[in-house]
């Protein structure tokens, strides 16, 4: 198990270092124990080498495969991003937050705005992602690696949609989410959901490296991807906005208790929303730069 | 004039101390002293490593710093040998080297000199 986790460690570095550097690096995993510690240590690493890539590494890379790290990249801060905003809209749904937002406009016009760049966001998502997905699924047949990305896609998709299935009879059963069994059950639906989130990255990331995709269809890509930055950035931003007017105008929301077990306050939650947001659309800013750059160097045909 | 007496609590102390502890643990740092002495492996010089120093590094801190000090051009690859790959140091990187440890003998010195006059009876 510990292998399989190391191993699984090992494929978060960048394309460019994992070629470089990843046979070595195998084999040095096989050579020690298999300990956490090792885990960490590679988890640590990863997130090292996508912060400070060293020096010309990135040059090994072809500028087809640099769009590829930017798409599955952005794709990724997305899945993150989304996460984030959904738990920003569940918090902010109910009545004394749309109460405030008819009474303060700086509240209501920012929380609105969310929702707008939303929308744009996930249809610019889609726009990107749906050629490329039908292309998979044409490939699959042939290509076992992107049959098994495309798999893992499909079942984690099918997992989510059960499970929210399941989450929604309860909840309609019980007539609320509220008490001990609610709470359990809406924890397990995030858990489940941030696992088949983190499970789409890895095969949106691999499935692209291991299919054929002309550079038109990557060029596109990225710029949905851009699109899709873009709109994560002034979503964050917008949050921002939104909880400085409700500090400001309606600071007695923020201390409400909020989540499955009324555990963290509403400030404390969207703070955190916040900066999974941030982080995510700092993330995507870079990685989308980088794809750009890629596309200048090798030319755009 | 008698000569000022130095506590050990000095902040010169402190300073030199954490320079020495932030910097012989550096990994580029024990990467390359491991390599001055001789071409080596990536298990070869966690190994070197941790027997000099006891220092264990893992994979990503081992890779970590010797892509680090590759992009540098301080160390190179060696042909392959099955999946590991051997690093040599190179003459940048043996004069980087010498300048960093003269550097850390240097405080060394001063701090081991100051501990001396601090544990001086006044």
């Amino acid at each position: 198990m510990r292998r399989r986790l190391q191993r699984g460690a090992l494929a978060l570095y960048p394309v460019a270092f994992r070629r470089r550097y990843g046979d070595e690096m195998l084999a040095l995993v096989e050579d020690s124990p298999a300990s956490s510690r090792t885990t960490l240590d590679l988890l640590r690493g990863a997130l090292g080498a996508h912060a400070r890539p060293p020096a010309g590494i990135s040059a090994t890379l072809s500028s087809e495969d640099r769009l590829r790290a930017t798409s599955s990249g952005v794709l990724a801060c997305w899945i993150a991003f989304a996460a984030a905003g959904f738990g920003f809209y569940k918090t902010t749904e109910d009545h004394p937050f749309s109460s405030a937002g008819d009474a303060h406009p700086a509240i209501g016009a920012s929380h609105m705005a969310i929702q707008i760049l939303a929308v744009l966001a996930s249809i610019a998502v889609l726009a990107g992602a749906l050629p490329l997905i039908v292309a998979a699924l044409r490939q699959s047949r042939r290509a076992r690696a992107v049959r098994r990305a495309t798999g893992l896609a499909l079942g984690a998709v099918a997992l989510f949609a059960i499970s929210t299935g399941a989450l929604v009879v309860f909840a309609s059963s019980t007539k609320s989410l509220s008490g001990t069994a609610g709470g359990v059950a809406f924890s397990a639906w995030i858990l489940i959901g941030l696992l088949c989130g983190g499970a789409c990255a890895f095969a949106g990331r691999s499935g692209l490296f291991a299919m054929r995709v002309r550079r038109r269809g990557l060029v596109a890509a990225l710029t949905c991807g851009t699109l899709v930055t873009v709109a994560m950035a002034l979503m964050a931003l917008t949050t921002a906005l939104y909880i400085a007017a409700l500090a400001v105008n309606a600071s007695s929301l923020a201390g409400q208790e909020n989540g499955p077990f009324g555990m963290p306050s509403v400030g404390i939650s969207i703070g955190i929303q916040l900066v999974v947001m941030l982080s995510a659309a700092s993330l995507a800013t870079i990685s989308t730069r980088r794809g750009w750059v890629a596309l200048r160097s090798g030319g755009a045909t | 004039m008698a000569r000022p007496r130095a506590t050990i609590r000095s902040p010169c102390y402190y300073y030199a101390m954490r320079y020495i502890s932030e910097r012989s643990t550096d990994p580029g740092l024990l990467v390359l002293s491991s390599l001055a002495g001789g071409s080596k492996h990536g298990y070869a010089i966690t190994q070197d490593v941790e027997e000099v120093s006891g220092v264990k590094l893992g994979p990503g801190t081992l890779y970590g710093a010797l892509s680090r000090l590759e992009g540098k051009g301080l160390i190179e690859p060696m042909p392959a040998e099955d999946r590991r790959k051997p690093y040599r140091m190179t003459s940048e990187g043996s004069a980087a080297l010498s300048e960093q440890l003269e550097m850390l003998g240097r405080v060394v010195d001063t701090g081991l000199d100051r501990l001396r006059v601090a544990a001086e009876p006044a």
